[in-house]
């Protein structure tokens, strides 16, 4: 039967159809991932704390905000040169403008403001910002200096080159007391540091409603953040400014409490998924046939040892041996996936053994004999094309074990730290108590497409009979 | 100039007291021997049609194996062609092969459901690597014509499961010929296919026959397709031949107390006997694990004589120059106590 053919045959069925349009889904999103993700994503991004720093923490998807409370969105801000430079005398003040319309009637989860690179020659920068706010109001809210010249530096010094200067205004000592001192003076409001530090947000982003509580009115409209940035030579350099309003809501698939962007983990387990299932599963499939119709065709010794040795590896318990091993030999993905073949071929085996037995004696394996064929010949010529329905059906069917086999480790986990897979999603959301608290977008997704791989290949497995079986094909037909 | 052997001077397929028993495990540590063949000599020829009637058991299915060396005797020699093919390795066995080939009982299981009809009779010239692509299709299409599915094309891309058990059949043939042997095991074909293809197809086999000089062991159950197809005829009881003769002969005037008993087990198409009582063979073939003493049918023979049938075991008598069979009522043992009897008799009446 042509590959075509075989197709048209698969696409029949309404299985069929549903299972090759979702492993085309699968394949396509794989094969997207490589373009776009560097190979150690695990170990550089997804494992890394920094890489996530400036997004909002245990936020639900973006599209949420269609229905329901309206959460403020995520807004970043980027900027490589001021939007304005002022010189007075030897000083010059960079600024970096960033104006948004802040709709929401909460406000941004927090804010952050980061310099990056900065080198400098006689003082060191002073960094500086303020907001200006729709009703008029200009708080300034920050005032650093970058840390000046060691005794062993030599000009020029360089600053945040490996990872930018991040500066949370909610946790910075002097952002709380320039906002303390911004609500005394426009509001005669006059609060502890204490009581401003949860508040910071709601404080700027809004209007105070009590003379003596840090209770805020929501304030909307368009707000606009100044960073300076203030050097004192003319060789004096700040290569990257950033500011970033933190938003309740974020991307497509939000983010977990780590600020990792679930999307970008999630893409990144298609790959790793189809990998893990389809190569466990070939490689456990043609042992397991290769044994099993040498064992039962050949019978006496070899059938022998073949099936003692299948008896022995059905009957090693595989999880507590792969937790052992793990334990042993590292958390590797390859590990798992080897130990997964080498345990996975005695069942198939034990199966085609007893099923060559039946065709051995039969009348095709005597016809051919007679007509001189050879021993091989007749095994993978004839005899496996006999089971080999049942055989790619099995391959088939092993194709998810072996996955939610490694989501199962990594929920334990035990998985592979450098490539995040959804197995390792949901143990940490599970560990985080993602369930407990709410956060659905971090738990329902990895598990709905754990449960949509597995099934594509049970559909598939399903409209593969049709093909491999003519005898259903014709009736069928 | 090299000395061709003469054909027809020794016989193509030669079994010289062959043997078959099986050894299978039985309780503890015990092993029960199946004595599948106990001693059994044959002589096929080119161009010759012998039939092999007996019971099921009767061990008429492994003779027919051995003579292919599907198994290995456990003792005697098969000879092909003057060459002992007894113990020689499968991969020297290719000549033989190619020049002998069998059809089998049951077309549904002996042809590969997964291949279609040109895979399956074009399998023997890929096996001996005949030909080119183009010549092995050739060949295939002249096989199946010569089986009589006309046009051969039509039937080149279908599988075995779209065809009727007779086309099934003949394209079990058309395989077997694709090589042209000379000699071809047809293990019960026609039983397992409606009445109405089974003249047709044994028809078919005399034709090739004829056209090819094929030799036929035509191993059977049937006596009355035994008796349209062979002019000779065999007959096998728990692994040994009993009688045997040109067919026409061995059913008017059965000698053998078993042959008598079998033959009188076929219906007889007259409604005027339909309430006649048949005289029936009491009981059943006994295992071939477990073989009487003596002659092996004793135990059921109508004709039982005590103290030698359980005793002895009874000669190959030839009766006639083309009949054998063996019993001891044509042993000269038996006929002297057969005389010994009718005295008694006589006497006793006296």
């Amino acid at each position: 039967m042509r590959p075509g053919e075989a197709l048209r045959v698969v696409l029949r069925s309404g299985s069929g159809r549903l299972g090759i349009g979702l492993l085309a889904v699968l394949v396509f999103v794989s094969l997207l991932v490589p373009f776009f993700y560097p190979l150690d994503f695990g170990l550089r991004f997804w494992n890394n704390p920094i890489a996530w720093a400036d997004n909002p923490k245990a936020a639900p998807p973006a599209w949420t905000n269609l229905v329901g409370d309206q959460a403020p969105r995520h807004r970043v801000f980027d900027a490589e040169s001021p939007s304005q430079t002022v010189e007075t005398g030897p000083a010059t003040t960079r600024l970096y403008s960033f104006t948004f319309d802040h709709d929401s009637e909460t406000p941004p989860t927090f804010l952050s403001v980061s310099v990056g690179e900065v080198s400098f020659y006689d003082r060191p920068p002073v960094i500086s910002m303020s907001l200006a706010r729709p009703d008029g109001l200009t708080a300034t809210i920050l005032q650093e200096v970058v840390r000046g010249q060691r005794p062993d530096e030599t000009p020029p010094v360089s600053r945040f080159a490996d990872e930018p200067r991040r500066i949370f205004l909610s946790g910075d000592t002097n952002a709380l007391t320039a906002a303390t001192d911004f609500l005394l003076q426009e509001f005669g409001l006059r609060l502890s540091e204490a009581e401003i530090q949860g508040n910071l947000e709601a404080a700027l982003f809004g209007t105070p409603t009590s003379s003596d509580a840090p209770e805020f009115e929501p304030l909307t409209g368009e707000y606009t953040a100044t960073i300076r940035v203030i050097t004192y030579d003319s060789r004096d350099a700040v290569e990257s400014v950033r500011f970033v309003a933190a938003g309740g809501v974020f991307g497509l698939m939000g983010t977990d409490t780590q600020g990792r962007n679930l999307a970008t983990g999630l893409m990144f387990g298609f790959p790793v998924a189809l990998i893990i299932g389809i190569s466990t599963s070939v490689a456990a499939t043609i042992l397991g046939t290769f044994f099993g119709i040498l064992s039962g065709f050949s019978g006496g010794r070899t059938d022998t040892i073949i099936q003692r040795v299948s008896d022995v590896m059905t009957n090693i318990p595989l999880l507590p041996i792969l937790i052992f091993l793990i334990f042993v030999l590292g958390q590797k993905l390859w590990l798992v996936m080897t130990i997964l073949v080498i345990f996975g071929w005695p069942g198939l085996t034990i199966i085609l053994r007893s099923m060559v037995l039946q065709v051995r004696s039969g009348q095709l394996v005597e016809a051919t004999q007679a007509l001189g064929a050879s021993r091989w010949r007749i095994m993978f010529r004839h005899v496996f094309f006999q089971m080999a329905p049942f055989i790619v059906a099995q391959m088939i069917f092993f194709t998810p074990a072996a996955i939610l086999a490694e989501a199962g480790l990594s929920f334990l986990g035990l998985g592979d730290p450098s490539l995040p897979t959804w197995g390792q999603i949901l143990e940490q959301g599970f560990r985080t108590g993602a369930i407990f608290i709410g956060y659905w977008w971090w738990i329902l997704p990895p598990g709905i497409l754990i449960v949509i791989t597995a099934m594509t290949f049970v559909l598939l497995a399903l409209a593969m009979e049709p093909v491999l079986n003519p005898r259903l094909r014709e009736t069928a037909a | 100039m090299t000395v061709q052997p003469e054909i027809g001077a020794a016989p193509m397929l030669d079994l010289q007291d062959v043997a078959m028993h099986f050894k299978s495990r039985g309780r503890g540590f015990r092993t029960t021997t199946v004595r599948a063949l106990d001693g059994v000599s044959l002589t096929l020829d080119r161009g010759e049609t012998i039939a092999i009637v007996g019971e099921s058991g009767c061990g008429k299915t492994t003779m027919g194996r051995v003579s292919l060396r599907l198994l290995e005797p456990t003792a005697g020699r098969v000879l092909f062609d003057n060459i002992d093919i007894t113990e020689v390795k499968e991969s020297r066995l290719k000549g033989f092969r190619r020049r002998a080939q069998g059809i089998f009982q049951d077309p549904f299981t002996s042809l590969d459901p997964y291949m279609t009809i040109r895979q399956i009779v074009e399998e023997p010239l890929v096996i001996h690597g005949e030909g080119s692509a183009s010549e092995r299709l050739e060949r295939v299409e002249w096989a199946l014509e010569e089986v009589r599915m006309r046009p051969a094309s039509d039937f080149l891309d279908r599988f075995p499961h779209l065809l009727s058990g007779g086309q099934r059949q003949r394209v079990g043939i058309a395989r077997a010929l694709t090589l042209t042997p000379e000699y071809i095991l047809a293990d019960e074909p026609v039983s397992m296919i409606d009445a109405s293809s089974r003249a047709e197809i044994l028809a078919l086999l005399r034709e090739l026959q004829e056209r090819h000089r094929i030799g036929y062991l035509y191993i059977t159950h049937d006596i009355a397709t035994a008796r349209h197809f062979a002019p000779t005829a065999t007959v096998m009881y728990l692994g040994r031949i009993v009688e045997q003769g040109p067919t026409a002969d061995l059913i008017s005037n059965p000698l053998h107390p078993y042959t008598q008993g079998l033959l009188n087990a076929v219906p007889e198409p007259d409604p005027a006997n339909r309430l006649a009582e048949r005289p029936v063979l009491p009981g059943e073939a006994p295992s071939p694990a477990n073989v009487p003493s003596g002659c092996r049918f004793h135990p059921r023979c109508p004709v039982f004589m005590a103290g030698l049938c359980d005793v002895v075991e009874p000669p190959l008598v030839q009766v006639e120059l083309d009949r054998t069979v063996e019993c001891h009522l044509y042993g000269e043992e038996g006929q002297a106590r057969a005389e010994q009897d009718a005295t008694e008799s006589v006497s006793e009446n006296a």
